[in-house]
């Protein structure tokens, strides 16, 4: 694991068990700051439920939870949303009867609100440029033409965005992103892949990501945490997942680890 | 209009119906100030419950309990304090006991939350009830200070006034927002960083607050009270039902309802006390079928549309009385078979 910087978000051991059945077992992982990185797992393996620990919005049976290297274990989503943990939900969660630009406000306004230069008025301090209000976030996602709209009138894709955008909205340090990617069409995809580079490379945000689709992951991320059935069974670069013998008899099958099919990753490895 | 627009709008209404019920007192009669006095009382209920329970869809049952002990706050102080000391300890009493009901249930939702503060109710009804009948050793309590009408009366409009006074503002603020954000969806409000036990908390305390207020202020009408007449479930149902009618989400929707409900329930309930209480049933079943945003979200389309739907039903049922429908049928039919002999 990473020693250079101090972890954004420390999990140690965390456990989830839902009466008899242990969702997530004993699972650490350390994110620092500026990291993009991929959770996969097959059905089941309880990468949503981590996540679901990870934001507070689930408190875990047993381990420890540590942001900024203050404990939060046992504490509610909000406190995790102050301490900069943001998240999107895999279906969109938008505030169907608010306009678009209404939703962006309202994270503005509770975990992304900022002490303003004089007291009580006078800009926001410590707000990346790209974050400083609605209009510049939907700029960001690309959402500047439906602000007006009500959120329950734009296309699932762009409630998709929404979400990115609302979660950006909490001025977070922490991205969680639950198959943000689902349902949506290749070119779709690609786009929303450069999107979560540019919000890691501009504003140098740690990117956790969960997806389905394998290929598009491994194509983007720097690290990759594979979950099967609770437990994390690796921890690596792409390069060394597709090739780690466990995962691929778990997970991801032949024909993904055979050298010839998987030109992309050689790039990031690079 | 803009925001700045509403609010003033909205500040003069309420400042014209304020004018309107002061002036009251001074032309109508005995009875249509008694009447009004119900009326502002039903404001003030409905008004502050609509402020809490409508944003955030939790039904509370709740209401009668701090009207009860609201009331019993002045019948056993008024004599020891004065008018306006004895409503604000009775409000404060009630918002202690919705801090303390609410840690308990408010992490419940739709109808475990209704029924759990309904017991609620109860509990405290027959715990008032047991107290009095063990400890005091009595029924019920007389009062006898008792302050002028006109005194009540201005009292139960300061806290009407006030109660929507305090919806307009509440609106504007972030404290509405989050309320608002609770009844959307209250994890991804969670998420968005509010805290939403201590909203919650906070804003059932508010609600309380003016139910306290309201009863305590009201207890001196009826000069005897026992548990039943002001810890009655009734008070609580049709504050709810003011509030549904008139529309929970609306500024001015329990206003409208209750003016409408106190005019109907002094003019029906002495002739005819069946059907006032059907009438109101009616209303109820009416608008939560035709009219889910209360009777206040009425617009000139609303009845654009309603006339649209009756028009074309009319159409229907007459291609259907006519046979027209029929013969459609079967020349559906005929033209299937010929096409299968192509």
């Amino acid at each position: 694991m990473s020693e250079q910087a101090t972890p954004l978000l420390e999990a140690h051991n965390v456990t989830v068990r839902f009466g008899g059945l242990v969702a997530v077992d004993a699972v650490s992982a350390n994110f620092t700051p500026g990291e993009l990185v991929g959770i996969i797992g097959p059905n089941g393996a309880g990468k949503t439920t981590f996540f679901n620990a990870i934001s507070g919005v689930l408190a875990p049976t047993s381990g420890r939870l540590a942001a900024h290297g203050r404990d939060l274990t046992g504490r509610g989503p909000h406190r995790f949303a102050a301490h900069g943990v943001a998240r999107t939900f895999q279906t969109p969660r938008v505030f169907a009867d608010m306009p678009v630009a209404a939703n962006i406000e309202f994270g503005l306004k509770f975990a992304g609100k900022r002490r303003r230069k004089y007291l009580f008025w006078g800009d926001e301090v410590d707000v990346p440029w790209a974050l400083r209000d609605a209009t510049s976030i939907l700029a960001l996602i690309g959402l500047s033409e439906q602000a007006a709209l009500p959120a329950a009138a734009i296309t699932p894709s762009q409630q998709r965005l929404l979400e990115i955008g609302m979660a950006l909205a909490t001025r977070p340090k922490l991205l969680l992103l639950d198959e943000v990617a689902a349902g949506l069409t290749e070119a779709e995809v690609e786009e929303m892949a450069r999107l979560i580079r540019r919000l890691r490379d501009e504003l140098d945000l740690t990117v956790i990501w969960i997806e389905h689709a394998v290929t598009t992951l491994l194509r983007h991320v720097e690290r990759v945490i594979v979950l099967h059935q609770g437990r994390k069974i690796a921890d690596d670069t792409p390069h060394n997942v597709v090739r780690n013998p466990e995962v691929i008899e778990a997970y991801l099958g032949d024909e993904m680890a055979e050298p010839g099919s998987e030109p992309q990753d050689e790039e990031v490895a690079a | 209009m803009n925001s700045r627009q509403i609010l003033i709008r909205d500040v003069l209404v309420l400042l014209a119906f304020a004018g309107w019920a002061l002036a009251l007192p001074h032309y109508a009669s005995e009875f249509v100030t008694s009447m009004a006095l119900t009326c502002l009382m039903y404001v003030a209920l409905s008004s502050s419950w609509g402020l809490f329970c409508g944003s955030t869809r939790y039904l509370s049952l709740a209401t009668s309990a701090f009207f009860g002990i609201g009331a019993y706050t002045t019948a056993i102080l008024l004599g020891q304090f004065g008018w306006v000391e004895t409503i604000a300890i009775g409000a404060g009493i009630a918002v202690v006991v919705a801090i303390v009901m609410g840690a308990a249930v408010l992490h419940l939702r739709g109808t475990y939350f209704a029924v759990l503060t309904f017991g609620m109710t109860e509990l405290i009804l027959h715990a008032v009830t047991y107290f009095e009948k063990s400890v005091t050793g009595t029924v019920g309590r007389v009062l006898t200070v008792v302050p002028e009408n006109q005194v009540i009366y201005l009292t139960v409009l300061a806290l009407a006034v006030l109660a929507v006074a305090v919806s307009i503002w509440v609106r504007r603020t972030r404290f509405g927002l989050a309320l608002m954000g609770i009844g959307a969806d209250e994890q991804r409000a969670q998420t968005l960083g509010v805290n939403t036990r201590l909203v919650k908390i906070a804003g059932f305390a508010l609600t309380a607050a003016f139910a306290g207020a309201v009863g305590a202020a009201m207890a001196v009408r009826w000069t005897y009270i026992d548990p039943h007449t002001v810890f009655n479930p009734f008070i609580g149902f049709q504050t709810v039902l003011i509030t549904l009618i008139g529309g929970v989400l609306t500024l001015w929707g329990p206003l409208l309802a209750a003016i409408i409900f106190s005019v109907l329930a002094e003019s029906l309930r002495l002739q005819f006390p069946q059907i006032y209480l059907m009438s109101l049933g009616l209303l109820l079943i009416l608008c939560v079928l035709y009219l889910p945003g209360g009777l206040a979200s009425l617009r000139w389309a609303t009845f654009k549309s309603w006339w649209n739907d009756t028009r074309d039903w009319a159409k229907d049922l007459k291609r259907e009385l006519s046979g027209e429908k029929e013969r459609e049928k079967q020349r559906a039919k005929r033209r299937e078979k010929e096409s299968h002999f192509v």
